[in-house]
């Protein structure tokens, strides 16, 4: 069932309605009906996966805290007869069993995981180098994987719970029913939000009143996704496969075009469908994290990964990066490297390997494919080349007499990382990594001339759509200078209410009329949906 | 605390540690040298610092960090 359908429409209506009559204690049942319905009705083979992932996570959960309450009982009982170092001990021995059973949690989910992504990964290199060295005709068959819908959101999200509890972050839920509907939260299970236990989980279970607010709030944030996905990203969509896929017949303006509305694309899909989610969570009385924040308006490539896909990025942080760079044996290397008298590279190990793997991995999460590795590797590249250039770059703003504040030096660094992550998506809208590059240099050496006719005739992006998509771009980035204000529906709902419903209407009339829909008037899928 | 203030005139000399209150607000210490503080204190007073523990209001002041230590100590 798609985020953008009339089936999704009356699901959400009837799960609201249900919801709404429960009485307040018992609400959280409606929606772990809900989501588990919501998630089987694409292929019931599906359920199994998300339950091999609650029970796992939940026994594990069991065991890690039922060794720390006896760790801590055990403590408390013989704390006039042991030693510091015997308590010392006595906790480490515990810490390692926690950490073996948080290692079999991991091993296990993420195994499931990486196997469904990745298990056709080495069939196809193993027969591309036997037909390029042997010649051979013989192709080892793929293995039929059909990934289940939002299983890298879901497992990540599970997992970071599990380190949660090995921490000691948080008490684990003890029902497993309430945990499940954690696992499965059904308006976040197709693209995210990536959510914490500790801000997700109370707002599931707690008693709300009802709030038309809420509804009224929830809907004008669906509406606002749907105009990015279906104005501007399902617009986009054809223009740009069309240049990327025959690009030899372009020049390099198409390119850079289909660059610039590709980045368009992404953020008018994903953003798109974080909002709808994000407002009919609202509706149910359920605030999920922001996973965007204007990423456009980012002055470098790190604040940009703080505002584009928000809740992968902390969870990178928290869960890879942070123990990565506080591992003993990182933090060793950096201290033998300062000792030796290289102070500045002993200093930027603990700091640069984690974020090697950061990237390696969060390249890898996007694709099983090398080029999204190579992607991966060049954020980080241009990451490190952006904080050690730093000090060059004060100097030629100071000597320029320019102001890192001032309007020039804040609108050159936005274009500059805006073009610096829309080059990058060529790896993501080419079939190989060779084809991407492929792709840049044509955009520099065959930078003719622009037939503006020939888009119209050839891209599937007629006239008016083109007039409808760049007026939809300018709308969206109106809407986000007036939103670093402050909320633009707080500032909506407190005009008077018929000027609410003439931004309503206009609204919902822009989505009806301006939206793209393709044959059958079915919406594209989302692209992280298959994530 | 003196072994804190060691550690830290380790880092930046220049900073008169008994009365700054921004090491990271004022952007004295930089991502590297937080890390780097890090590495010592768990090595001298062998405790372990998580992901939670990274916030600026933990590493703000020679004080912040010498409460952190203690409530580290004690777990």
């Amino acid at each position: 069932m798609s985020f953008i359908s009339m089936d999704f429409a009356l699901y959400v209506t009837l799960a609201l309605v249900l919801y709404y009559i429960m009485p307040a204690a018992h609400r959280w049942i409606i929606l772990l009906v809900a989501s588990y319905v919501f998630y089987g009705y694409n292929d019931p083979a599906d359920l199994g996966y998300i339950i091999i992932t609650t029970v796992s996570a939940y026994i594990c959960a069991y065991f890690i805290e039922k060794l720390t309450v006896g760790q801590k009982e055990y403590i408390k009982k013989r704390s006039e007869e042991l030693s510091k170092e015997e308590k010392k001990a006595y906790k480490l021995a515990v810490k390692k069993k926690q950490k073996l059973i948080l290692a079999a949690g991991l091993v296990l989910n993420f195994g499931i995981l990486a196997y469904l992504k990745y298990a056709n990964l080495p069939i196809a290199y193993i027969n591309y180098y036997r037909i390029k060295w042997f010649g051979s005709t013989q192709m080892i068959p793929f293995i039929r994987v059909l990934l289940p819908l939002g299983i890298s959101f879901y497992t990540f999200q599970t997992m970071g719970y599990l380190i949660d509890i090995y921490y000691g972050r948080y008490e684990r839920e003890k029902n497993l029913f309430r945990f499940a509907l954690y696992v499965s939260y059904f308006p976040q299970i197709i693209q995210g939000p990536i959510s914490r236990f500790g801000q997700l989980a109370p707002q599931l279970f707690s008693e709300k009143k009802f709030d038309f607010y809420r509804i009224k709030s929830g809907f004008y944030r669906i509406m606002w996704g749907l105009f990015k996905k279906l104005v501007i990203a399902d617009r986009l969509a054809g223009f740009v496969s069309s240049v990327m896929s025959q690009k030899e017949q372009y020049t390099g303006a198409y390119i850079l075009l289909a660059v610039f509305f590709y980045s368009m694309q992404i953020y008018g899909d994903f953003s798109g469908g974080i909002d709808v989610a994000l407002g009919v969570s609202e509706m149910f009385g359920i605030e999920l994290a922001e996973n965007f924040m204007r990423p456009f308006f980012s002055k470098s490539i790190s604040e940009y990964w703080q505002r584009w896909h928000i809740t992968l990025g902390t969870w990178f942080k928290d869960y890879i990066y942070y123990p990565l760079s506080l591992n003993k044996s990182i933090m060793k290397l950096g201290r033998n490297f300062r000792e030796k008298g290289h102070e500045h590279i002993g200093k930027r190990i603990p700091i640069y390997i984690p974020m090697f793997f950061v990237w390696l991995l969060t390249g890898m999460w996007h694709g099983s494919q090398s080029r999204f590795v190579v992607w991966g590797l060049c954020n980080f590249v241009f990451i490190v080349l952006g904080t050690e250039l730093e000090g060059i770059s004060a100097k030629t703003v100071n000597a320029l007499r320019l102001s890192e504040r001032g309007l020039v030096m804040r609108s050159y660094r936005a274009f500059k990382t805006f073009w610096l992550m829309s080059f990058l998506r060529l790896f993501d809208i080419n079939a190989t990594a060779g084809e991407a590059f492929r792709a840049f240099r044509y955009m520099f050496i065959n930078f003719r001339g622009f037939d503006i006719e020939k888009v119209y005739e050839n891209l599937s992006l007629q006239k008016e759509d083109f007039i409808v998509v760049l007026c939809a771009i300018v709308v969206l980035f109106a809407f986000e200078l007036i939103q670093r204000a402050g909320s633009v529906r707080k500032r909506i709902f407190s005009l008077p209410v018929p000027l609410q419903w003439v931004v309503l209407s206009l609204l919902v009339t822009a989505v009806s009329v301006f939206g793209y829909y393709g044959p059958g008037y079915d919406a594209s899928s989302f692209i992280y949906g298959a994530f | 605390m003196e072994k804190i203030i060691e550690i830290l005139k380790g880092i930046h000399p220049e900073v008169d540690y008994t009365t700054e209150s921004g090491l990271i607000d004022k952007r004295i210490f930089d991502s590297f040298d937080v890390v780097t503080v890090v590495g010592e204190l768990m090595d001298e007073f062998d405790i372990e610092i998580t992901a939670e523990h990274m916030v600026p209001e933990n590493f703000n002041s020679a004080a912040a960090i010498c409460d952190l230590v203690k409530r580290l100590e004690e777990e």
